[in-house]
């Protein structure tokens, strides 16, 4: 039954990264690097609304990137802030957390350093031309069910139109808005909202 | 800081009674949501759960503007289940007493606050009882205690179920019954007088709306 999560100390806990664990959205971050705001934002929107799928979305926001040497991403994204208090929730139960986020693991290589779970992402590599490439896009719900035989009830947070898939997956979805209202798809599927970082840490600190 | 840790909310409702399209909850009474008059007596409480379901997107931002660390429960089938539903889904997890409350209410703040006290010595639960008076009365029978004995729809008596509840984790189940038969398997349970004002139909938003307007003048006196 949706929503029955088993034993507290068997559950696993899936966070989206950005716009949950970050306090700003990290692809804007580094377009603004290169100079590619609006045409990231237009992607980003389309995304958001649903109008174009996250993975075809994803693949062309890092086609417009790909150039952008690797260190002055890093330097970008090294610059956003995350939510502390939420990563001393995680910190606390760092084996029963996991980050999965669509986004490439070579360009929040900074972010991944300072979160205190493992991370899953996107991946890419860098081709010979020196140019940003993709190798594998995130599936959220995959995700989920690759760490099924980890984890007793798996409890889903985050607040993007790609986090649905993850939501349908887990058994209990909580929808966040600290940095931004969730997408409306989302809420659709969530059990429970939060829309503030207190409220988040509280209902997470009484179900780990 | 108050005894009540936690509260739930039912706040999914339609509100068809009350001839109006708009969700329940956000009746106004003195120009504000009814809800917006019950996070009022709940300032105080820290975990504040409100149960959404009709129009859920526009009772989130009505109660984010007043209460941003509210934390919302979906209750997608709030057409098809009682409050008892809402009242289970927004306790989920509590493992400590919660107060349990719908949010088409309006509690007289100085007797609210007196049963709000009452709770933290009532470890077995504590129920709210008014004076009968609403349109949907569910009427209450207590002994020389003050202890409900039982409830009935059918036969009047002075005193009705108030619809504001204090109770131990876990009574709160999962079934088609209304609230108050679920309670009914645990009394005697304490009881409390409290000032409420149920809004139902349109005859109880009057009633409401002179109850809201005769403590303001006493306040102003």
């Amino acid at each position: 039954m949706r929503g029955d999560l088993g034993p507290p100390d068997q559950r696993g806990f899936l966070f989206d990264l950005d716009g949950t664990v970050t306090e700003e959205e990290i692809l804007p971050v580094i377009a603004r690097e290169a100079g590619l705001e609006e045409e990231i934002r237009l992607l980003t929107d389309l995304t958001v609304s649903g109008a174009i799928p996250f993975a075809v979305s994803f693949r062309l926001r890092v086609a417009l990137l790909r150039d952008v040497p690797l260190d002055r991403i890093h330097a970008a994204v090294r610059g956003v802030p995350l939510n502390r208090q939420l990563l001393d929730v995680i910190g606390r139960h760092p084996d029963r957390c996991a980050i999965v986020t669509g986004n490439l693991d070579l360009w929040i290589q900074p972010l991944i350093e300072m979160i205190p779970c493992r991370v899953l992402s996107s991946t890419g590599s860098i081709a010979p031309s020196g140019a940003c490439q993709v190798d594998s896009i995130m599936d959220k719900g995959h995700a989920v069910a690759a760490l099924r035989q980890q984890y007793g009830g798996i409890v889903a947070v985050g607040d993007g139109a790609n986090d649905v898939p993850m939501f349908r997956a887990a058994d209990f979805g909580i929808a966040y808005g600290g940095v931004h209202r969730p997408a409306p798809m989302l809420v659709e599927v969530a059990d429970m909202v939060c829309l503030e970082s207190g409220s988040l840490c509280r209902l997470l600190n009484m179900l780990l | 800081m108050s005894s009540v840790e936690h509260a739930v909310v039912a706040a999914a409702g339609v509100g068809a009674r009350l001839g109006s399209d708009r969700p329940k909850c956000l009746t106004l009474l003195d120009d504000r949501p009814l809800i917006a008059h019950l996070l009022d007596r709940l300032a105080d409480v820290p975990d504040v759960r409100v149960v959404v379901g009709y129009r859920e997107a526009e009772v989130m931002a009505a109660v984010h503007a007043l209460r941003p660390d509210c934390t919302f429960v979906r209750n997608v089938d709030y057409r098809s289940t009682t409050t008892l539903e809402s009242y289970y889904l927004g306790s989920q997890f509590l493992t400590a007493p919660c107060l349990y409350l719908d949010a088409d209410i309006w509690f007289e703040p100085h007797s609210f606050q007196r049963f709000i006290e009452k709770c933290a010595v009532s470890p077995g639960g504590l129920l709210g009882v008014t004076k009968a008076k609403s349109c949907d009365a569910v009427y209450v029978t207590r002994d020389r205690q003050g202890r409900v004995l039982g409830f009935d729809r059918g036969t009047p008596t002075e005193e009705e179920w108030a619809n504001v509840a204090w109770l131990p984790p876990g009574l709160i189940c999962r079934s088609s019954c209304a609230v108050f038969e679920v309670l009914a398997d645990h009394l005697p349970l304490n009881g409390a007088t409290v000032v409420a004002e149920e809004v139902d139909r349109p005859a109880d938003l009057e009633r409401a709306r002179q109850a809201f307007n005769a403590w303001r003048a006493s306040q102003a006196g």
